[in-house]
């Protein structure tokens, strides 16, 4: 298990994010749900150990119940922004993160090689992030950080950069592809339809400061899912979400 | 297809240029003495076809001597510089100023502290050429996203890695920008600092020339320092083509 205790990011003196708690379970995805400048970025990117220089924090990290310093091997991040190296080929992106943690350029590609299929990117392996549509370059952003064979994931936004079909197809294929190699997934969304469909359990983040405000399991597995149970859920956010802002 | 077309105007005003210089020249019948028709350089060009390449081809040594210690003294410069904050903002200003010494001034220093021989030449073109690439190096290094930093640290990647990975390929296409401004000065560098003082090269040669009251040797020494220019750009955009297939295919940096 992946803990976070009392996180305090603090931004010029005021309190951006201020003790937040939460702890990730292999094999379930969690959303972190919130207005915009709640902090759920920040709280993604500490965990990450990539926090920008003009933020302060204070916080522990543990793993199964050992502290530990960020970045760490069992945690891998995806960031909001598309991060593959254009210059590089799908094949050379996909392999960074191994060759990072000491494999050779051969040994990265000898892993990476047998996961192309089932990422979709099947013959794509030797082009470039610029020809690929929308959904083949994030399903490559996934595959680079599923393949780090790390115990944790963070995604920031993930599909935010997708249009409303490719969105629905890569939230179902992104649940079939962690079923099959389960991680602990905490996944910064905006979308209460995305958080209801893809989390095992939902955090509300309220806004100035940022902390948690609301912890809703849902413990109904992905496909037996009952839409109007869903729906009362996302009710239920959404007058959440309207009420902190008011 | 598309060289033809960016190659095309160019020549074709550069020959409208000569056309009307040419009639010009026998139109208002001024002294050749005063100002040559292009048809007078190029009778000059061939008459000293011999004595002019032995020049051009010292010329060309300090060029490619001083140019090529500039880049890799440039590139090590902007290294030390990214990853010393404290020496880059104690040395910008300085290599500013070094950049206000005008010219003028410093070839004839360079003469007088270390002779008639290469090192002062070589010292000019370097000091003439080294900054448009540390300040294209430096600004291409500090626009790699920051979204590529923090993937490579997220991945553990130290700071030589994220430098390697993401810095370094960033700042290719600034660098090249900065290369190329930096080639049009280094052949006339070499030539001012053969113009102060030196045994051999187009400096000299068109010093001598004009003291001959030779407008026709002076202007053949300048088509030659302009063609020795083209051939130092068209080498590097030949070393930049040759180089850069994943970098075009990249279509830009950052997403």
């Amino acid at each position: 298990m992946l803990a976070l205790e009392d996180l305090t990011i603090r931004m010029d003196g005021a309190d951006l994010v201020r003790r937040v708690s939460l702890s990730l379970e292999e094999g379930r995805i969690t959303c972190l749900i919130g207005p915009s400048g709640c902090g759920k970025t920040s709280v993604v990117k500490w965990l990450a150990g990539v926090l920008p220089p003009g933020m302060e924090a204070d916080g522990r990290a543990s793993l199964d119940a050992s502290p530990i310093a960020t970045p760490h091997p069992a945690i891998s991040y995806q960031p909001q922004q598309d991060t593959l190296f254009p210059w590089l080929t799908v094949a050379e992106n996909a392999a960074m993160g191994l060759e990072i943690a000491g494999a050779s350029r051969a040994e990265a590609r000898a892993r990476v090689a047998p996961l192309f299929p089932a990422f979709g990117l099947g013959g794509w392996e030797d082009r470039f992030p610029s020809e690929l549509s929308g959904g083949m370059r994030q399903r490559a952003a996934f595959l680079r950080t599923i393949v780090q064979d790390s115990r944790f994931v963070l995604l920031d936004e993930p599909f935010s950069a997708l249009d409303a079909v490719t969105r629905l197809r890569m939230q179902d294929w992104l649940c079939a592809r962690l079923e099959e190699t389960p991680r602990g997934v905490l996944m910064v969304t905006h979308d209460l339809y995305e958080a209801t469909q893809m989390a095992d359990r939902i955090l509300v983040m309220a806004a100035k400061p940022g902390r948690i405000i609301r912890d809703i399991p849902i413990d109904t597995p992905r496909s037996g899912r009952d839409e109007a149970a869903l729906a009362r859920i996302r009710t239920d956010l959404k007058s959440l979400l309207l009420e902190d802002e008011t | 297809m598309a060289a033809f077309r960016h190659i095309l105007p160019p020549l074709l005003l550069a020959l409208a240029v000569l056309l009307a210089w040419e009639g010009y020249c026998a139109a208002s019948e001024v002294s050749p003495l005063v100002l040559p028709a292009p048809s007078d350089i190029v009778r000059a060009l061939w008459t000293e076809r011999g004595p002019i390449s032995g020049h051009a081809l010292s010329t060309l040594s300090v060029t490619t001597l001083g140019f090529s210690t500039s880049v890799v003294f440039a590139f090590a410069v902007s290294v030390a510089l990214h990853f010393t904050p404290w020496l880059k903002r104690g040395a910008m200003p300085l290599f500013v100023a070094s950049q206000t010494v005008p010219i003028v001034a410093l070839a004839p220093l360079m003469v007088l502290w270390f002779g008639f021989g290469l090192l002062p030449k070589v010292l000019l073109v370097i000091l003439v050429t080294f900054f448009p690439m540390l300040v294209s190096l430096l600004s291409g290094y500090a626009a790699t996203p920051q979204a590529f930093r923090d993937q490579l640290v997220s991945m553990g990647a130290r700071r030589w890695d994220v430098f390697r990975r993401a810095t370094l390929p960033t700042a290719r296409e600034p660098f090249f920008a900065g290369l190329r401004i930096s080639a049009t000065y280094a052949v006339v560098a070499s030539i001012f600092a053969e113009y102060a003082g030196a045994r051999r090269g187009l400096g000299i040669y068109i010093l001598s020339a004009k003291n001959s009251f030779r407008a026709d040797l002076v202007l053949s020494a300048v088509v030659v320092s302009a063609t020795l220019t083209l051939l130092l750009l068209g080498l590097l955009l030949l070393v930049e083509r040759l180089t850069g297939r994943r970098y075009r295919k990249a279509g830009h940096v950052g997403a």
